[in-house]
């Protein structure tokens, strides 16, 4: 068996193991560590230059209330949630579909789409700055919730169609011809047949996408300047702003802000039942 | 009424030939198998049967009704697949519902179909289960009971059996017969199996490399083998063939030498030129103890003692080898001597081209 069960190594091994784990955790958490930390230090602490140091003492009730009390963070992180749902539900909808006919349908030209969806992911978005800020602009969706969704889900769908088509050609492809000489229809077959099918995919997809969407700081900032659509990554720099370089409250904000997708992860996280197709053929 | 009759069908992928031109009937209510090596389009011909595959040139109807153009879903047509193909989130009943309920049935009607469906495969206990949790055998009635449902006037069968486990498939076979007298329905049924092709055939149709070899009920292809391929494929052990060469005698009878021994077969009319041909022996019509026309001595090489019947493979003077089924009591051990009779009614002689010009009919 690859990689050999820890049990069996030499003592030595095990030791080392059981040292250097939680090390590399600590490290790899440190930034994290850190942001928490600095929000529940007291203000005095940062003026004082005691930036990574023990905290004088626990600030943490104040520093939250303050970010609730003396910043729009609610609505920025409504807006956030108005930003991700929609883009969600859109660009896995859609990634279902475009995977299905991708999938299941043979015709001229299908690979080359296929290759089209896959390479617009390899487009730096830096390039597509200015042209969407001024396609935005023009369609009258600049600085809007709306234009921001739009874009997001043309912008995943590419990586959602890959994901899914890729799923779609996992599950055994008799499904589909079993129930198209039962007479089912295409939409049925889609809908009732690799639909229920594809809900680890889907659920997969929902949470990286809820992520990556909810995460953006650069769109948010590239189409939305003011504050009634500014979502909660964007929302926090200007946060900073207010209070010059209040870090502590900007990370009580960061913390706040980072708490949804990880709520996301933890709901969703039972779906991600692999085999649901196992039992489909012989077994 | 539901024939199936195909034109000339033929099937390409890209350059490849797969189908090469198919003529069949299959008569309302029969049970047809094709049969034939891995690889010889068995499956693609009843995946076009079914519309799951394109007819690239050709006829086929079904029922007097032109289906070449037509989607599988209007064919009327059931299917069984190979890996059963159950749809893992539902349960068994909804299993055999959903193409009923997907094409607009009441639901009293489907309960009551599958019920009846349920019923006849004793699945009764199951119906609440999802396919994950059921055996093999289990499965496979599933898929089965699904095909029936629908009471479509074909059904087609894509090597249901070959994932199930040898007692399984025993039972399975003798169940599907049953159902087969049951329905009465045309079924069409793929197997590279001849002894399931043997056993439950009204005709069978064996294939290779996309052409029809033969087309006969299963005695009729065991006793009269059109050519080479058909002889060595039916049957089992499969049929002994031995280079012989092949001189007119008198009294239109064909002088054959065989190692050690000469056989006089009866030419039947049929006029033979003689020289190089292949003389086909079947390994249960070799008398192991020594009655025949004509006897010949072999060397055991190798003896499998199965107890109903002992399979002996020997050697000739010549070199050339032959399998001996032989009576279950009959106790020669390898490198011993045995005299094998041969009877001149059960032989075949195959031509140059491996086309058969007498067949070894005991019927006869």
């Amino acid at each position: 068996m690859f990689p050999t069960p820890i049990q069996k190594a030499s003592p030595f091994v095990q030791t080392a193991y059981k040292i250097v784990l939680p090390l590399a955790l600590v490290l790899w958490l440190l930034p994290l560590i850190g942001v928490a930390i600095t929000s529940v230090r007291p203000a005095s602490d940062l003026a004082a230059g005691n930036y990574f140091g023990i905290p004088s003492g626990f600030a943490g009730l104040e520093n939250y209330t303050a970010v609730f009390r003396d910043s729009p963070i609610g609505l920025y992180i409504l807006n956030s949630f108005k930003v991700t749902i929609p883009t969600v539900i859109g660009a896995v909808a859609l990634s279902c579909l475009t995977g299905f006919a991708l999938a299941v349908y043979r015709f001229k030209g299908n690979l080359l789409l296929f290759f089209m969806f896959v390479a617009g992911n390899f487009i730096p978005f830096q390039i597509l700055m200015v042209p969407v800020r001024d396609m935005t602009l023009r369609a009258g969706l600049y600085d809007t919730t709306l234009g921001l969704v739009l874009f997001h889900v043309a912008f995943q769908t590419g990586f959602c169609t890959l994901f899914m088509r890729n799923f779609i050609k996992g599950l055994p492809f008799a499904l589909i011809e079993s129930a198209r000489v039962e007479g089912v229809s295409e939409w049925r077959i889609f809908r009732y047949i690799v639909l229920p099918l594809m809900r680890p995919a889907i659920a997969a997809l929902s949470v990286l996408v809820f992520t990556f969407v909810w995460n953006d700081y650069f769109w948010a900032t590239v189409l939305v300047q003011g504050q009634h659509a500014m979502p909660v990554t964007a929302g926090l720099y200007s946060l900073n702003g207010q209070w010059v370089a209040a870090w502590h409250l900007v990370s009580a904000g960061s913390i706040v802000a980072a708490l949804p997708p990880v709520a996301m992860f933890f709901l969703m996280q039972r779906h991600f039942i692999a085999g649901l197709t196992l039992g489909a053929t012989k077994g | 009424m539901a024939d199936v009759s195909l034109r000339k069908v033929k099937k390409q992928f890209g350059a490849l030939d797969v189908i090469k031109g198919v003529d069949l009937d299959v008569q309302d209510g029969e049970f047809c198998v094709f049969v034939g090596p891995s690889g010889c389009g068995k499956s693609t011909l009843l995946r076009m049967i079914a519309g799951l595959e394109e007819i690239t040139s050709g006829e086929l109807s079904i029922g007097g009704r032109d289906m070449t153009k037509v989607g599988p879903s209007e064919r009327g047509v059931a299917m069984v697949f190979q890996s059963y193909a159950l749809y893992p989130h539902m349960t068994v009943a909804e299993n055999i519902g959903f193409g009923l309920k997907m094409t607009g049935h009441s639901k009293e009607l489907i309960a009551e179909r599958t019920a009846r469906a349920a019923k006849m495969l004793q699945l009764d206990a199951l119906l609440k289960r999802k396919p994950g949790q059921l055996s093999g055998g289990q499965r496979q009635r599933v898929a089965i009971g699904r095909a029936i449902v629908r009471n479509p006037e074909v059904f087609l069968f894509d090597e249901p059996l070959s994932n199930l486990d040898a007692a399984l498939r025993v039972q399975m076979r003798t169940e599907l017969s049953k159902l087969h007298q049951d329905l009465k329905a045309t079924m069409i049924y793929v197997t590279h199996d001849q002894v399931e092709a043997m056993t439950m055939a009204d005709k069978i149709v064996v294939l290779s490399a996309g052409r029809i070899e033969q087309v006969g009920s299963p005695l009729e292809l065991y006793h009269r083998p059109n050519n080479l391929f058909v002889a060595g494929f039916i049957g089992s052990p499969k049929m002994n063939f031995l280079k012989v060469t092949v001189a007119a005698g008198a009294g239109g009878s064909l002088n054959i030498a065989l190692p050690g021994a000469a056989l006089q077969l009866p030419s039947h009319g049929v006029s033979v030129e003689g020289g190089e041909m292949t003389l086909g022996l079947r390994p249960e019509h070799i008398d192991a103890t020594g009655k025949g026309d004509v006897v010949i001595e072999a060397t055991v090489k190798l003896a499998e003692y199965l107890g109903s019947e002992t399979l002996f493979f020997v050697t000739l003077s010549d070199g050339s080898e032959l399998a001996v089924k032989a009576d279950g009591l009959a106790r020669e051990k390898p490198g011993e001597t045995i005299r094998l009779g041969i009877n001149a009614k059960a032989c075949h002689l195959f031509d140059a081209n491996g086309l058969a010009v007498i067949n070894g009919d005991l019927t006869r």
